[in-house]
């Protein structure tokens, strides 16, 4: 600094002078121009449009297509809570692709991909699966080996398996006390409205991880509580769903 | 030196005479009432004037990198906004001068019509007046349509679908606008021709008759009651009056000056902190999340045009405007004379209050575009969650239908969601069970019925779902002969 200030005293009224000031002509204008360039009004990169299957931000993708469903933060919506850390470790990835790939048929969800006439590309699916995990999976270690299976097992004639004689007795153990005497009552099972617009899979899904949003209790709670006093086993879910299955299509019998 | 420049300057004038044509011209005399603050009344029409220049200006820079065509054009302006040196600043203040200079203009002549200075012997300034509002609307549309987004190609479908119900002419005349009979790859040009060429050609010349008109009859002397125009003895009168007049400039000059040096504060301003429109989305019809939106001085057309019952449309379309124009072009044939005070003049006032009124509330309906479906509100407006705490596992169900069968689209919750149908949050204090059943299956009014696209156990879950929706303590509305629609 006290260098230059000297060289500026010593080069007073010489050519370099005029320099400097040119200096401040060239300087000037290009200030001006940064500032101009630092005004709110620039446009700046996000306010670019962008096509809606180029977006990949997780939170995005989620408002956009999924909270309508499935709740704000992924619970609280009338579809099953996908901010669920049981629910997230018990289903694989490839499991969720398929369920966002195809909808589920019967169901309000719809096929999400652009092959099945959704709005998802697969990049933007996998962004989404990879979101879920992140933002909700699992934080603690618990494996899916402790955990009653995912999927549905299903008859070669597409009948859940179990037996829906002994899940008369589970649910009267176990689910009666909320759901009523034969699933009827204040918040039915037993009624065609709501069985017949659902999936097995997802009764399957929300006897295992309950519905920790509107105190709907899970496998393991729902068995403590009741007379058995353990958790459900993987036999009695499957009994439970092979019960809501046959109520559902003595409904139908029922209505034809 | 000094003597060398004036030398320089006189060979000029010695040989173009501005001084013997210009110079009278700038000094014409101005009634002196104007000296009071009535004064500020007359600076509109030399800012609009002053910001059609501006557009010009900007006009012919933008047009530098603007490519004219469908392919091209969205390109070329992402490339003005974000990669040419201030392209966006360009874009910006070309905008809002246009926003500014189709107000100013409107401002002018509610100026010129209140005041009654469209009377004699001024009504042909007022009808070429007329002429230079419609032209700037077809700036302000034709450049609308050069943004060449997803805006503009809707409202450009919009213009041309009106355009081709005129009878006989309609459908050649939509051909002509458009290059083809669809939005094709010359329509853009033909806009670009129209913007930059046709119209601007046409609105200079009208604008140079308007000029001559106002200097050739002079201003108008603020409006006396007592002073009604009589043609017998106007001119005598006024001319009088001018013998006291001050020079146009700079006397009268340095105010209109003030005020265009705020306007153009303004649209700089605003440029600076809002900057350029758009462009929105691309113009592509796949992309179905896009809703599109005119700029705001087309939005009550828009409104009366989406409000107004299909079998009227055609009406409004082609009368109404026929109808508003000519009553426009023949206000001074028909009251060119006599009292020119608005205390006098009752029902110009009002004319002028209904026509604000009108324009507002239509302005209104058009910003909450309540015609429109949100396309984005089944999977992305959550259910409020008030209406899932405590619902049945039916009921639930029935909300993820709502959901699915993008009833909310057209449907608010909780203020959330489409306007076109009522909000759905209290619908079950006014409407029974079998009412609800029978809205869905078979739609009515704007509602498409749903008969065919559901089961019963989702039309079962879904009225469930419906049922529920009144304020806790509600009772359930109760069929009776008043609410029982048998439609
Ligand atoms: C229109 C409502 C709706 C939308 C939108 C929606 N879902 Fe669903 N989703 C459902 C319903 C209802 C189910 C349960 C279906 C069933 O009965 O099996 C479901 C099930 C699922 C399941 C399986 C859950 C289980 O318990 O088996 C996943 C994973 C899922 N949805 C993810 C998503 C994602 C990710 C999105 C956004 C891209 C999305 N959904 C959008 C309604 C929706
Ligand atoms: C402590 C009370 C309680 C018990 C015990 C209980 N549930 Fe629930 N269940 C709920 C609540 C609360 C809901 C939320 C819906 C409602 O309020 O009706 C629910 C919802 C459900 C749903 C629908 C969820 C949805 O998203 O639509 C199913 C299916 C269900 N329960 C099955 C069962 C079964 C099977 C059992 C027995 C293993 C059981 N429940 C035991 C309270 C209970
Ligand atoms: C295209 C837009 C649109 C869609 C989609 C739509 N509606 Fe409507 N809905 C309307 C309009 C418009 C009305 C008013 C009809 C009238 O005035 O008679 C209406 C009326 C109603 C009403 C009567 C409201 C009242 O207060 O009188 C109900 C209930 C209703 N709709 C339910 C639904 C359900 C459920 C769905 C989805 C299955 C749905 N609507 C889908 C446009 C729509």
């Amino acid at each position: 600094m006290t260098q230059r200030h000297a060289i500026a005293i010593d080069t007073d009224n010489s050519p370099p002078r005029t320099a400097r000031r040119l200096r401040w002509y060239v300087l000037l204008p290009l200030c001006c121009v940064g500032c101009l360039d630092s005004l709110p009004g620039k446009p700046t990169e996000a306010d670019r449009y962008r096509r809606p299957d180029t977006i990949m931000d997780f939170a995005t993708l989620y408002k956009q297509h999924c909270s309508g469903c499935h709740g704000a933060d992924g619970t609280l919506g009338p579809a099953p809570p996908l901010n669920d850390s049981m629910f997230l470790t018990i289903i694989s990835d490839a499991e969720i692709k398929q369920v966002l790939d195809h909808g589920r048929a019967g169901t309000p969800m719809p096929a999400m991909n652009q092959k099945q006439g959704g709005p998802l590309t697969d990049q933007q699916i996998e962004a989404l699966i990879a979101g879920i995990r992140e933002k909700w999976g699992a934080k603690s270690s618990a494996t899916s080996e402790s955990l009653p299976k995912y999927a549905v097992s299903v008859h070669a004639n597409g009948q859940p398996v179990g037996d829906p004689i002994a899940g008369k007795q589970t649910f009267a153990d176990s689910c009666a006390s909320c759901h009523g005497e034969e699933g009827r009552g204040d918040h039915a099972l037993n009624d065609r409205g709501f069985l017949g617009t659902i999936s097995n899979q997802a009764l399957r899904r929300i006897i295992i991880t309950g519905r920790p949003d509107l105190g709907m209790p899970n496998y393991q709670e729902a068995g403590e509580e009741s007379g058995a006093g353990k958790p459900l086993s993987s036999e009695d879910i499957d009994d439970l769903v092979a019960l809501l299955s046959s109520w559902r299509s003595a409904e139908t019998d029922e209505s034809k | 030196m000094k003597s060398a420049l004036m030398k320089f300057l006189w060979w000029f004038e010695h040989r173009l005479e501005l001084r013997k044509t210009i110079w009278p011209v700038m000094r014409h005399p101005i009634p002196r009432d104007l000296r009071t603050q009535v004064g500020w009344l007359y600076v509109f029409g030399s800012t609009a004037m002053t910001l059609f220049v501006l557009q010009i200006i900007t006009g012919i820079g933008l047009g530098m990198v603007y490519v004219p065509s469908a392919g091209e054009a969205y390109e070329s302006l992402e490339h003005i906004n974000y990669e040419v040196e201030l392209g966006w600043m360009l874009r910006a203040i070309h905008n809002w001068s246009a926003n500014g200079m189709v107000v100013l203009v409107v401002v002018h002549m509610t100026q010129v019509f209140l005041m009654g200075a469209y009377k004699y012997p001024r009504e042909l300034t007022w009808i070429i007046g007329v002429l230079l509002l419609l032209l700037t609307v077809g700036m302000a549309f034709t450049g609308q349509v050069l943004r060449w987004d997803a805006d503009s190609y809707w409202g450009l479908g919009v213009g041309v679908a009106m355009i081709g119900r005129i009878p006989w002419i309609g459908p050649q005349l939509v051909e002509l606008l458009m290059g083809g009979p669809t939005m094709g790859a010359d329509t853009l040009s033909r806009f670009f021709a129209l913007h930059v060429f046709i119209i601007p050609g046409i609105l200079f010349v009208a604008l140079g008759i308007h000029l001559y008109l106002v200097v050739r009859k002079g201003i108008s002397e603020p409006p006396v009651p007592s002073e009604p125009v009589d043609p017998a003895t106007y001119v005598e009168k006024y001319e009088e009056k001018l013998k006291t007049g001050d020079p146009f400039f700079p006397d009268v000059f340095l105010r209109d000056a003030v005020f265009i040096g705020l306007t153009l504060l303004v649209v700089v301003g605003l440029s600076a902190i809002l900057g350029p429109k758009g462009p929105s989305a691309p113009p592509d019809p796949t992309l179905m999340q896009v809703e599109p939106l005119p700029d705001w001085y087309f939005l009550p057309l828009f409104a009366v045009l989406a409000l107004s019952p299909p079998s009227l449309e055609t009406a409004i379309i082609l009368i109404a405007p026929v109808i508003i124009v000519a009553a426009l072009f023949l206000v001074p044939i028909f009251s060119g004379k006599g009292q020119r005070s608005p205390r006098r003049r009752p029902v110009a006032v009002l004319a002028v209050i209904l026509f604000l009124l009108c324009y507002c509330v239509l302005w209104q309906l058009g910003v909450q575009e309540p015609w429109s479906p949100h396309m984005s509100a089944w999977s992305g407006e959550p259910v409020p969650e008030s209406m899932i705490k405590g619902r049945s596992p039916k009921q639930l169900q029935g909300a993820a239908i709502l959901q699915e069968k993008t009833c909310r689209n057209c449907h608010a919750l909780d203020g959330r969601g489409g306007q076109r149908g009522p909000d759905l949050t209290d619908v079950a204090t006014r409407l029974t069970r079998d009412q609800l059943v029978r809205q869905v299956i078979q739609g009515g009014g704007n509602m498409p019925a749903y008969g065919k696209e559901m089961n019963r156990d989702e039309v079962d879950a879904l009225v469930s779902f419906l049922e529920t929706l009144k304020p806790d303590g509600y009772a359930a509305a109760e069929s009776s002969v008043v609410t029982d629609r048998s439609d």
